[in-house]
């Protein structure tokens, strides 16, 4: 068949691209390493792997490495995670959230600017979280005013992945306190080296500091950095929050799949290749990873068909989540004592290393992050299933 | 609701998008666990035992993607005629090599006649006698209606031979084994010195063996794909029992302890059909080498569902409250074939180990270590 032989031709050339390109030792440079060694690696691989188109396989067709199908973007995530590259986790926000944003909500104009800056390697970072707006966003308070031209930004976000490395922010801010508090909302890009923004890593329980807070005192905002119109902030957010959703989890999945082999070294290293129960175990995770990749690859061809529905993202999102929660528990089992010891952590690898009790913490971010698994289930009840609402109102009752 | 048309293969050729809507439309007309007696002409004369073989064979050429379409149908409706057997029979005269097949096959896809097969993993004994002739003995599990069978169709234990015999003979006692599932009647046939006549031998040596292993994965998917259709509509009756059922003044589904639990199910039940349906559009049986592959995702796809609907069916029968544990609530028929399913095909434990040192042994070599730390 054409399309098999096609995607054989470009297995073959991926396979050889990255047994060149891929950083030798890239692992062990990345233990325990300074944060500028880690954005040197990131940077190098992210222009290696642009300039040679395998970067935006999830990019429609006009955009440099774009318009790649369902089975070609497989066949280059499939590579990547076997010759084991590194995971481009310093662009993941400006790759997915930004330009599946751009692309869905935003003007010509916008995507014709910032598109090619992020093929170029611009960072971006995801500004919605706020210290009392997690799972409940629509309840956020930082203000954007309109003064003439600008917006001016004044307020606190939190949690934000790589904010501290950002060159420009989606920022989902407040425009007016309407009555439903999601309209009130409008979606901007701001400048991260504009004056007035602070940024202030936060150090993270694995010992690494992936996220950070974002202070904005009067940042000034052009009103063409507007995504959508003043107050339909809501709905674009929903795209970004989809591409966090569904999209990411294609090649998620399927590194975690590549990833299988550690617990078969796991089993090996630990002298417990042969027993049942063990076997057992790994069996029952094995067919769940497959599910995980088809039900994302399921999405991917749904989204590529416009036969999308709600909550088809939370679906893949939360049995992503769970399935990865697993993989780590089940590595972290075999390992038993010798897993506890602190070996340190190794930045940018993600949420499959072997060295379990990082994997495991990990895991969360995926449980927790882009809406946690409370907030998918919620969604998979209410928008799948039809299930009622919570009633809105509530009041502290009198004690 | 928001459920109908989600069992649909996406992208999946319109013919049996088709024929799988239309399933739909007439199992729901006949009920749940419709009568077998009833139901089973009227399967015959929609053409749905001609689904799986070719053209030429006077089939409908829609393979084991399209019978895993009725079957997800036939397990949402619980349906009580055994056609998950008679598409496993039908696939194994088509493959195999009885001089008349294609009458066989014709009478067969016509529904004039069943033959049975067994749902367990089990052979007969087979011995050659002073004349020369195979002797059978021994007995075969798990065979669904059987006493409305012409022939069964079963292996010998030595993996030579394939092939038919006669059900009502002597030497051949038929034995109904009832169980908690009431959609299915198994029947246990035993065998003692019955022959294997030559005519009736549909493969043998090398061709018995993979003939036998290709039926055991098409069964691992068929049964994955009755799970699939059950667990999905138990899900969707308990969701509309706990839209319907008011407590503290309030339907059930408004709280939120339910609510995730719906929603948990949800997504296990989505992906086994995700995964059932990915595997079928993918694997190729068509040489040794896709057989081995289409076998380990059988296994996986099997393993899965099974669980899913065993998991959908435990927490339905909760859900439901005291009216799940009354007969005439329809909650226990459910739950009844989620467990015989987990049960038939393969011994359980089989399928996750059967997963894992598959896994094992090709990893072996260029497995990643550990890295270094
Ligand atoms: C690693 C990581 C990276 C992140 N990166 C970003 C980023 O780049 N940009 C950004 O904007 N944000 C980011 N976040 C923030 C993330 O989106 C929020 O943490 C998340 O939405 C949860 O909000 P919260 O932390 O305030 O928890 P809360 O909302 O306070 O929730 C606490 C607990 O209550 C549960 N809960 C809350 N509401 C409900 C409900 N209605 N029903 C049932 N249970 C409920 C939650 O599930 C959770 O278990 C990141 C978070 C993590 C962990």
């Amino acid at each position: 068949m054409v399309a098999e032989d096609s995607a054989q031709i470009l297995r073959q050339q991926v396979r050889a691209w990255l047994q060149a390109n891929v950083p030798v030792g890239w692992r062990q440079a990345m233990t325990n390493s300074e944060q500028a060694a880690f954005v040197q690696l990131q940077r190098q691989w992210f222009g290696k792997l642009s300039a040679a188109g395998y970067a935006t396989p999830h990019w429609p067709s006009e955009w440099p490495g774009g318009g790649r199908s369902l089975a070609d973007q497989k066949v280059i995530y499939e590579e990547v995670a076997r010759a084991d590259a590194p995971r481009l986790i310093l662009f993941f926000v400006a790759l997915y959230h930004a330009a599946c944003t751009l692309l869905e909500c935003g003007s010509d104009a916008q995507r014709q600017t910032y598109l090619p800056k992020i093929l170029a390697g611009e960072i971006w970072c995801q500004g919605f979280s706020e210290p009392n707006a997690g799972s409940d966003l629509a309840s956020l308070k930082t203000r954007a005013e309109r003064r003439g031209d600008n917006y001016v930004i004044n307020g606190q976000k939190t949690w934000s992945t790589m904010a501290q490395y950002a060159d420009r922010c989606l920022l989902l801010a407040r425009t007016s306190k309407a009555e439903v508090p999601q309209a009130g909302l409008t979606y901007l890009l701001v400048d991260m080296h504009a004056p007035g923004v602070t940024v202030r890593p936060i150090a993270q329980i694995t010992g690494d500091d992936e996220f950070a807070e974002i202070f904005f005192d009067d940042v000034e905002v052009p009103i063409e950095e507007r995504i959508g119109e003043e107050g339909e902030g809501w709905a674009v957010a929903q795209a970004t929050l989809a591409s966090e959703r569904g999209l990411t989890l294609v090649e998620l999945s399927h590194r975690m799949r590549y990833a299988l082999p550690l617990i078969a070294a796991q089993m090996r290293d630990s002298g417990r290749e042969q027993d049942a129960a063990l076997r057992r175990d790994l069996g029952r995770l094995i067919a769940r990873v497959d599910a995980t990749c088809a039900l994302a690859d399921r999405y991917l061809l749904k989204r590529i068909s416009g036969e999308e529905a709600a909550g088809d993202a939370s679906v893949v999102k939360l049995y992503y989540a769970t399935t990865l929660r697993e993989f780590s528990l089940l590595g972290s089992r075999i390992a038993g004592l010798a897993g506890q010891y602190d070996r340190g952590f190794m930045r940018g690898a993600t949420q499959e290393t072997g060295n379990w009790p990082v994997d495991f913490i990990n895991s969360f971010n995926w449980s927790i992050a882009g809406g946690s698994n409370e907030i998918q289930r919620n969604i998979i009840a209410e928008r799948m299933l039809g299930m009622p609402r919570e009633p809105r109102s509530w009041q502290m009752t009198a004690r | 609701m928001a459920d109908d048309g989600a069992l649909m293969i996406p992208h999946m050729n319109n013919d049996v998008r088709e024929l799988q809507d239309s399933a739909r439309r007439v199992l729901a007309g006949l009920g749940l666990a419709a009568d077998e007696a009833a139901s089973w002409p009227r399967i015959a004369d929609l053409g749905w035992l001609m689904i799986s073989t070719t053209e030429e064979l006077g089939g409908l050429g829609m393979g084991l993607a399209g019978a895993c379409a009725l079957q997800v149908e036939l397990g949402r409706q619980l349906a009580t005629v055994p056609f998950l057997p008679a598409v496993l029979a039908i696939e194994a005269l088509a493959h195999g090599a009885l001089a008349d097949k294609v009458q066989w096959l014709e009478r067969l896809t016509a529904g004039e006649i069943y033959v049975a097969v067994p749902l367990a993993d089990c052979a007969l004994n087979v011995q050659r006698d002073s004349r020369g002739a195979l002797l059978l003995t021994g007995t075969l599990l798990a065979v669904p209606s059987a006493d409305n069978a012409s022939h069964v169709l079963l292996s010998t234990l030595n993996g030579e031979h394939v092939g038919l015999v006669a059900t009502a003979q002597p030497g051949v006692t038929v034995i109904e084994r009832a169980t908690w599932d009431t959609t299915r009647r198994l029947f246990d046939l035993q065998f003692d010195a019955v022959e294997l006549e030559e005519h009736h031998i549909v493969a043998s040596g090398s061709q018995a063996q993979a003939l036998a292993m290709r039926l055991a994965v098409q069964r691992d998917f068929l049964l994955a794909a009755d799970a699939v259709g059950g667990a999905a509509a138990l899900l969707q009756m308990t969701v509309d029992y706990l839209q319907a059922r008011t407590q503290f003044g309030r339907p059930l589904a408004l709280f939120q302890a339910l609510k995730h639990r719906c929603a948990d199910l949800k997504a296990q039940t989505e992906a086994a059909e995700a995964l059932l349906l990915d595997s079928l559009g993918r694997e190729q049986m068509d040489s040794a080498d896709g057989i081995a592959s289409a076998e380990l995702a059988g296994k996986a796809a099997k393993q899965l569902a099974c669980a899913a609907f065993a998991t959908v069916a435990e927490e339905a029968l909760q859900l439901h409250g005291g009216i799940g544990m009354t007969s005439e609530h329809n909650c226990h028929l459910f739950l009844k074939r989620a467990l015989l399913n987990e049960h038939l095909g393969r011994a359980p434990d089989s399928y996750e180990t059967g997963i894992a040192d598959a896994f094992l042994a090709s990893c072996q070599p260029t497995c990643a270590s550990i890295q270094t730390l």
